[in-house]
């Protein structure tokens, strides 16, 4: 019953936004002042808005039919946590003591979990595609506390998004617009009629695509969705269609996006081969399994958690109960390990070309050509985020391999992406570049065993970062349409609401405390990933690069993000007439930036024991709690050993932040370094570090030339080699034609006509005995008998 | 309204229109089209019909109707449909009504055009209902005729040569399906049934109520199969025999291409999925990785074509030879281990979804070459360098084209994408290897269509001639345009419409065909084993034991064993 409303409610949420599309689409074209209307922009707002309500809704239906249980199970964790946050060489002290109420604690952690599944994840079908014998493709909704958390999240920074967008781009509004960033072949500006409600109606269907992308029931609708925030990204990115970088920029986004789902594409056949079924969690009726889900077909063995496997070490498939099933053959049913593997990778790989990890990262700064709203709602919060919400959901398939895998991909990521930031001088392509590094970062956390910790700073990033794109959306604003900020500087007086927020985000994102306990949410989910990482980097210790790596980066983040911040608002003004025409924004999109602050900086309230952490880990996979041993195989730590390592953790993560920022400050804040000197010291490096490492040129070389000869030497085969045998054929026929027309005029002819000259000769030849004398025919006939019958009497003599 | 007379008349309706048109003054251009438009939308109507009087729940053939034709040769009139090509019926009725509201673009010769382009209804929805090969072979050849002359008479520059190119083309698959036919026909004993395609059928299957019997060895029936497969190969069309079809397109114009695009093409998919397959269900299983790789290499070799073209019309043509080489795919993706069929649900699907890309394509690459149509009739060229910036330009245009071209993409939510996905996933259960190529089609299609869209759509400003010829789009494009779009997204949003419709059909063709097949074997093993028989009376001079129950599989197993053991025994006599 619950499940049936809270489907009702997220179904609001999620079709409201598509219905506005279809209307602001239709209605905005055909309306009689298109131009000048905001009618489309409220009616976006008014979507998004209510479905932000019926998400809240739902999740207050959520927690109620829980009695919030969930959290209180995690208070408990909380406790430990904030224990060795504050006491940390305390608690190394008394780690001895602790070991026991902290097995205990995992122990019951599972029996909880256990006890709870079924009751706190609702699934089921919306209507059904196709099918086939007992193959099943369905439209499914797939509903527990992450999902809430997203629908909650999306939708309010969503509305955010979208109110800041009616100030931001309501230059639109006019009949003619002028861009100035498009030109003609005569070197003039393009003009054109204003595209407001066209913008409104793309990012309602975005809001559409990405909830249903959230809501899935089963991985081939997520690949559906996927692929329509993809079109959405597409139709934004490129949403000023004259000008050829942000077309250039959309098919790139598009085309990488694709190559990721090719691997998606594997995964999903891997997948539907084996296992036959799509779902995610099973369907239940009256408590009985009618339709299993992915998650239970594979299943972890009770002492090292691992995937139970046959003899032949292929991975089992086994009903709910954890029996194995059977084939047709009365086999047991099994899938290949490396397949299982592959399948995972498969997945993973559509995650790194959604959320733009190595080595398919290189469209997200590109992507940075469509409006600024676009890059805060859909390039940094949620549509990237996608990668990473898709492999915290389908975390119970992926074997050890693929998790080691998604934390190396993260670890290379987030130290590329940082270090091309701290270059990097468009203002929007800082936070893009922020935006990869800090997605590597949640990537790394979900490999290594963190999975809490990479979805809690999914959420927190998601706040952050979408506060600091819509301030710079509007210092770009205020600055007329300025991005360069070497052209920036001293905007703090001039726009102090936007510098304040921005700040807060800065803080943020460089993960730093505060006092009463009002840490910024960066604080909780940067630490949690740290932990995770410096746990298993304990655990195995071959691969401590997982571990290094994002602290040092940890530095570089703070670093480039203060470095932003000094050049933006600090000192001197550098550029005099940018600055002179430098105002702040109105209120539409001021108030947005106050609203997002607020998660901003507090979202995370309480850790490890607050609301937020504790709503998304309500569902998280069982076999998080104990880790899991294999052996053999890396081994996966549990929460216990994470807990254990938090404190150190978090302590060197603030060191590097706080020595990053500071770095900042003494170069950015201050005059006492020249910079431009040091750029010019350090020019290769410099160079390859805006030249983002050469990525583009590289896959120019690899990839995009060789795909255009393959193509013109396909075409050149079809006009050159089959034609040519096509019309050799028809010229061989046209020979043998006239060869027969010759043959039948020359030789067929020729006979026919031989027998008729001849017959007529003869003829003509005869005519002269043809005389009419009475007498000479007598004697003809007379001859004639006399020469028969000596014929035949010499023939047959006697 | 009796089943001989609906059937006959959906036939039927476009020829008489054709006879009474001929009737008409040819100056009356805008009563020729409108009577024309007429006749399409009454036939479109009388396939509803059609279909509002389908039985989901019944397997086999529907409203089956027969008369005596010609006797002596024991040809019938006969008629039918079934879940497989009822979507196929409809689709060629509702193609060929928005083709007709295309055709408006028509200036000259009214007359002859609609005259020939419903003789040319006449001939496809013939093919799709005929159930008796000679019939269908007749209907087949009927459709050529007008096809010539229409590319032919109204064709582009150079329409002569596409004309005889695709005549001689679909000529030659008619001669190789001539022959396979008469195989067929004299190995079933030549007996009144010997035409009838239900009864061969039936008869290759050995199904229990069959009143043929097939005298068609093994290696005959691959032989059949090659045959009939070329033939409609060419018709489909695939890799190597293709080459027709971006001239054909290029050159006809431009509802002729939305017909040529939207159902000739699925002639080809459908004598195979009505012909090839159930007539021929051990040689469809011998070609089954033929048939599946010449999907995958028209699919991919398509892609890479359509990326290298600078004409617009010529780039949708090789997007059709890439997407109708899904239908290959799918429609080969029959798994055979050990003389069982592995996983034949998965096959199953591949069928499904062949068919469905059938539909699919034939709403969205209709589209597009009308959208091209459309700009064409403006500018006159179709050179991809030299648009862009018609977004601007023409709004409403550009945003159903854009609509149009992301079906053909494969995004879901559109026609293309359940067609394409649903082959490549049933794919893999058959052949990774072919399967990953298959998959990465995706990333190919994404390339050409989004450049293309690019080149021709967005952009600054257009850069091509006739740049004061471009006026936005009129109401009846509009029409056309916005009905294959809406078409195009129901479809991809809920295409359990035409997987309910396919449903029961298709289970009963692969099950027929595992029987089938399973009947094929049992006589080519029995020949083998008779063969086996005496070979291993020699060996069993030299060993023991005698294995004449055990399968054929383990007896080669066994033979390799007692090779094994006598090398052995002589390896051991060798060393001292």
């Amino acid at each position: 019953m619950v499940g049936e409303t809270l489907k009702f409610w997220l179904m609001i949420a999620w079709l409201l936004p598509l219905a506005g599309f279809a209307v602001e689409i239709f209605f905005g074209f055909y309306s009689k002042n298109p131009r000048g209307s905001k009618a489309a922009a409220w009616m976006a707002v008014a979507c998004i808005g209510i479905g932000f309500l019926c998400s809240a809704n739902a999740l207050r239906i959520w927690g109620n039919a829980n009695e919030w249980c969930v959290l209180e199970s995690h208070d408990t964790h909380g406790e430990h946590a904030e224990g060795e946050d504050g006491h940390g060489e305390e608690a190394h002290e008394h780690k001895a003591a602790d070991e026991n109420s902290h097995d205990e604690h995992a122990v019951s952690a599972t029996d909880h979990d256990a006890e709870k599944t079924g009751q706190t994840a609702y699934s089921g079908e919306i209507y059904r595609l196709a099918t086939f014998g007992s193959l099943t493709i369905a439209m499914d909704y797939y509903i527990d506390s992450l999902t809430l958390v997203m629908f909650t999240m999306v939708t309010f920074i969503a509305t955010c998004i979208h109110l800041f967008a009616i100030g931001y781009m309501s230059d639109e509004l006019v009949d003619d617009y002028v861009d100035h960033f498009a030109h003609t072949a005569d070197g003039k500006h393009v003009h054109r009629p204003g595209r407001f409600y066209r913008f409104f109606a793309f990012l309602s269907l975005f809001c559409f695509a990405m909830l249903g992308l959230v809501l899935a029931g089963n991985i081939f609708q997520v690949f559906i969705f996927w692929e329509l925030v993809g079109i959405c990204s597409f139709l934004l990115i490129g949403f000023y269609t004259e000008r050829k970088s942000a077309s250039n920029a959309a098919n790139k986004a598009f085309i990488m996006n694709r190559i990721g789902d090719f691997g998606f594409l594997i995964g999903l056949m891997v997948l539907w081969t084996f296992f036959g079924t799509f779902r995610f969690g099973d369907t239940a009726q009256d408590n009985v399994v009618t339709e299993q889900g992915l998650f239970s077909m594979v299943h972890r063995d009770a002492e090292s958690h691992d995937f139970m496997t046959d003899a032949d070490g292929e991975v089992l498939i086994t009903d709910p109960s954890g029996h194995v099933l059977k084939d047709e053959a009365g086999k047991a049913r099994t899938i290949p390990y490396f397949l299982l593997v592959i399948a995972g990778l498969g997945v993973f790989a559509g995650c790194v070309g959604k959320s733009a990890q190595f080595p398919l990262q290189t469209w997200l700064p590109d992507a940075m050509e469509g409006p600024t709203p676009v890059s805060a709602l859909v390039h940094s919060a949620t549509m990237v985020a996608a990668g990473v919400y898709l492999a915290g959901r389908f975390f119970p398939m992926f074997a050890h391999e693929v998790l080691l895998t998604i934390a190396y991909t993260g670890c290379i990521t987030l130290f590329i992406a940082a270090t091309i930031a701290v270059v990097a001088t468009d203002i929007k392509k800082v936070l893009a570049y922020s935006t990869i590094s800090q997605l590597g970062y949640m990537m790394l956390g979900i490999g290594v065993f963190g999975w809490a910790a990479g979805l809690f700073h999914l959420i927190t990033h998601a706040f952050f970062k979408s506060l600091m794109f819509l301030c710079s959306g509007s210092v770009i604003h205020g600055c007329h349409h300025e991005q360069e900020m070497p052209k920036m500087g001293g905007l703090l007086k001039k726009m102090p609401i936007t510098a304040l927020t921005m700040l807060i985000g800065v803080f943020a994102i460089s993960g730093f405390p505060m006092l009463f306990g009002l840490h910024f949410s960066g604080f909780h989910s940067k630490d949690a990933i740290v932990a995770s990482a410096l746990a298993f980097v304990i655990a195995n210790p071959i691969h401590y690069l997982l571990f290094v790596i994002p602290l040092l980066t940890a530095g570089i983040t703070a670093f480039y993000m203060f470095r932003l911040w000094f050049f933006t608002f600090w000192g001197a003004p550098r550029d005099q007439h940018v600055h002179d025409h430098a105002h702040e924004s109105p209120w539409i999109m001021a108030a947005p930036l106050v609203i997002l602050a607020v998660p901003a900086w507090l979202c995370a309230y309480g850790g490890e024991s607050g609301f937020l952490y504790g709503m998304l880990t309500g569902d998280e996979p069982a076999h998080l709690a104990t880790g899991v041993t294999a052996a053999g195989k890396i081994v996966l730590p549990s929460h216990h050993e994470i807990h254990q390592v938090h404190g150190d953790a978090g302590v060197l993560a603030l060191l590097a932040a706080f020595s990053g920022a500071l770095i900042a400050y003494i170069l950015y804040g201050t005059t006492l370094v020249n910079v431009e000197a040091m750029k010019k010291q350090m020019s290769i490096v410099h160079g390859f570090l805006t030249n983002k490492w050469h990525f583009d040129d590289l896959y120019d070389a690899l990839f995009m030339r060789p795909a255009h000869k393959v193509a013109a030497f396909c075409a050149w085969i079809d006009k050159t080699i089959f034609d040519t045998i096509l019309h050799g054929l028809a010229k061989a026929m046209i020979v043998i034609a006239n060869w027969d027309r010759m043959f039948d005029e020359k030789f067929v002819d020729g006979f026919v006509n031989l027998v008729g000259d001849a017959t007529q000769s003869v003829g003509s030849s005869l005519k002269v005995v043809q005389t009419g004398k009475l007498r000479q025919y007598v004697m003809f006939i007379v001859l004639g008998v006399v020469a028969l019958f000596a014929v035949v009497f010499s023939t047959f003599p006697g | 309204m009796n089943d001989t007379f609906l059937l006959s008349a959906i036939i039927f309706l476009p020829a008489v229109g054709a006879l009474l048109l001929s009737a008409l003054d040819s100056k009356a251009v805008d009563a020729i089209r409108m009577f024309s438009l007429g006749i399409t939308i009454a036939t479109f109507a009388l396939t509803l019909m059609l279909w509002s009087k389908f039985d989901y729940e019944a397997t086999g053939i529907q409203m089956h109707v027969a008369y005596e034709w010609i006797p002596t040769w024991n040809i019938f009139y006969r008629l039918g449909f079934d879940g497989i090509s009822l979507p196929l019926i409809i689709l060629t009725s509702f193609v060929s009504m928005l083709a007709c509201v295309a055709s408006w673009s028509i200036n000259k010769l009214h007359k002859g055009y609609f005259i020939l382009f419903l003789l040319l209804e006449t001939g496809m929805l013939g093919v799709f209902l005929s159930l008796d090969f000679f019939l269908f072979f007749v209907f087949w050849e009927v459709m050529l005729l007008p096809m010539y002359f229409l590319i032919g008479v109204w064709g582009g520059p150079r329409k002569e040569y596409a004309a005889i190119k695709f005549f001689l083309y679909t000529l030659a698959g008619g001669v190789l399906m001539l022959i396979a036919m008469l195989m067929l026909y004299f190995a079933s004993g030549g007996t009144t049934e010997s035409f009838n395609l239900i009864e061969l059928a039936k008869a290759a299957s050995g199904a229990a109520d069959a009143k043929l019997t097939s005298t068609l060895s093994g290696s005959m029936q691959v032989t059949a199969f090659v045959l009939l497969f070329i033939g409609f190969a060419i018709k489909l069309p695939a890799f190597p025999v293709h080459t027709w079809l971006p001239d054909a397109h290029v050159e006809a114009p431009t509802p002729i291409s939305m017909i040529l695009a939207g159902v000739l093409l699925k002639l080809g998919g459908y004598g195979i999925i009505r012909i090839a397959f159930p007539l021929c269900p051990y040689g469809a299983a011998q070609a089954a990785y033929f048939v599946v790789a010449i999907g995958v290499i028209s699919l991919i070799y398509g892609a890479f074509a359509a990326l290298a073209q600078t004409d617009f019309k010529r780039m949708v043509a090789y997007s059709s030879v890439s997407h109708m080489g899904y239908v290959l795919i799918g429609l080969g993706v029959w798994k055979i281990v050990d003389s069982a069929t592995i996983n034949a649900n998965m096959w199953l699907m591949g069928i499904n979804g062949a068919m469905f890309q059938m539909v699919a394509h034939g709403v969205s690459s209709a589209g597009m070459f009308f959208m091209v149509g459309v700009i064409y009739d403006r500018v006159h060229h179709r050179d991809l360098n030299k648009f862009g910036g018609l977004m601007g330009r023409m709004p409403l245009y550009s945003g159903l084209a854009a609509g149009l071209f992301f079906a053909g993409l494969g995004l879901p939510g559109l026609c293309g994408f359940i067609g394409e996905i649903f082959v490549v996933l049933s794919a893999w259960n058959y052949s990774p290897m072919l399967a990953i190529v298959s998959a990465s089609g995706v990333i190919l299609t994404a390339g050409y269509i989004l450049w293309a869209l690019q080149r021709v759509y967005l952009g600054a400003e257009y850069t091509g001639p006739h740049s004061e010829d471009i006026t936005p789009i009129n109401a009846r494009e509009a029409t056309v345009g916005g009905i294959l779009l809406a078409f195009a997204i129901f479809l991809g949003v809920y295409p359990a419409v035409v997987f309910n419709v396919m449903k029961k059909s298709t289970s009963e063709l692969v099950t027929s065909m595992q029987a089938g097949y399973a009947k094929a074997e049992g006589t080519v093993t029995a020949g083998d084993e008779a063969a086996a028989g005496e070979t291993q009376e020699e060996a069993a001079v030299l060993s023991e034991p005698k294995n004449d129950d055990i399968p054929p599989a383990q007896v080669q197993q066994q033979e390799a064993v007692d090779s094994l053991d006598s090398q052995l025994v002589r390896f051991d006599q060798a060393v001292p």
